[in-house]
């Protein structure tokens, strides 16, 4: 397949491109929350490595949307809370374990169906960053439901999770509403069609995973193609640029 | 000045061998299968590095030590590392005499698909224990017969 140059991208598919990398920043960011405090040491560390990998898949996205004068801290770092495009699920705090762990399987369950789609980009170097990022992401998938298999057979940790899945569902599926710069993207080979067409998959893993879900009474979320943030991300934000404040020079 | 005429590929490839991974020391980023390409464009050397996982937070490191390494051969006056997204690094990437190091030294193994993992000590089976360990590149097993965690390269 002969492949279209990432550098010759479509605003629209850059603005697509930022919400993917965004996504898998702030997820790896809420992940690493958890070192030091996780429940037992095992998780803490499979925490730690699993948002060492989103994060790492974010540098690779944000690496191929940088060029001259703007660097992929520029990008990571640099911009106005309103230029951030992650969808809401990867902003909430889930001070809660369960809360946490449902977010984790929920995330990288959508996050393998998306990369698959990457795989027969036309843009080499996407497809080159998929392939990397699954191999990766069958670590965190079987992790994620490994933890939830194992805890499913305690009735205690079973409702938790139920409550978890019914407090996150919506927001579960809202990282399938169409990210900003979605036809653009369509249209210019990266992805053959729209996220959402991804979610009945999704579903139907959830259903298998946790029991069947009234699809139908889950409330919609607007993130509006994603260029409004949710209440959780300005506390985020403010954490993530910490040591930047100190240091304006400091690199990533 | 004819800078690039001069330049060998393989002399570069030795000065890069001579970086060491910065948890490994004495083994070679070489030996590991981190290397994949090194190419001369018009006086600047680019060299391709394959990372263990996109998200290592060693690269930048080893980034600097390549620098260096091919920055003090003569002639040579721009160096630029990059890591590539394609191919995926595996541990058959990593050379025989690597893995004996790591086994020997640092009681390291090493997964090859999905053969046994045999201890480092007492060549005796393994379990996995944790699928995670202490750097994303590594998860933990115990060795069934001495008792021993052993640290397993996947």
């Amino acid at each position: 397949m002969s492949g279209v140059a990432a550098g010759s991208l479509s605003d629209g598919t850059r603005e697509f491109l930022l919400c993917l990398a965004d996504d898998e920043h702030l997820m790896g960011q809420r992940h690493t929350e958890w070192i030091g405090v996780a429940p037992f040491l095992e998780e803490d560390l499979a925490l730690a490595s699993i948002g060492q990998d989103e994060l790492g898949h974010a540098a690779m996205l944000y690496e191929l949307l940088s060029g001259p004068g703007r660097d992929i801290d520029d990008i990571a770092l640099g911009r106005s809370a309103g230029e951030y495009r992650s969808c809401w699920l990867v902003e909430q705090k889930c001070p809660d374990w369960s809360d946490a762990l449902v977010r984790h399987w929920m995330y990288d369950t959508a996050e393998s169906l998306r990369w698959q789609m990457f795989e027969k980009s036309s843009i080499d170097e996407l497809r080159g960053i998929a392939a990397r990022a699954l191999g990766e992401e069958s670590f965190h998938v079987m992790h994620a439901e490994a933890m939830v298999a194992a805890l499913s057979l305690s009735s205690d940790a079973h409702s938790r999770l139920a409550h978890s899945i019914a407090e996150l569902l919506s927001l579960g599926v809202a990282m399938f509403e169409a990210p900003a710069g979605e036809l653009d993207a369509i249209d210019d080979g990266v992805v053959s069609t729209s996220m959402v067409t991804l979610l009945p998959e999704w579903q139907q893993r959830v259903d298998a995973r946790f029991g069947e879900q009234d699809w139908a009474a889950v409330d919609t979320v607007h993130q509006n193609g994603r260029t409004t943030r949710s209440d959780s991300f300005a506390p985020m934000y403010d954490v993530m640029r910490e040591v930047l404040l100190i240091d304006p020079e400091a690199k990533w | 000045m004819t800078v690039a005429a001069t330049l060998d590929v393989a002399e570069i490839e030795s000065a890069i061998a001579t970086v060491d991974d910065p948890e490994f020391p004495g083994v070679s980023i070489v030996d590991l299968g981190l290397l994949e390409s090194v190419d001369i464009v018009g006086k600047k050397v680019v060299v391709g590095l394959v990372p263990t996982f996109s998200g290592c937070p060693a690269l930048d490191v080893i980034r600097q030590d390549v620098v260096a390494a091919v920055m003090a051969m003569p002639g040579i006056t721009d160096v630029d590392v990059r890591f590539l997204a394609a191919p995926r690094w595996s541990p058959e990437r990593i050379s025989e005499a690597a893995r004996g190091k790591l086994a020997s030294e640092f009681t390291v193994a090493v997964q090859i698909s999905s053969r046994p993992v045999v201890c480092p000590r007492c060549k005796g089976a393994t379990t996995e224990v944790a699928a995670f360990g202490p750097t994303r590149c590594r998860s933990v097993s115990r060795c069934v017969e001495c008792g021993e965690i052993v640290e397993v390269v996947r």
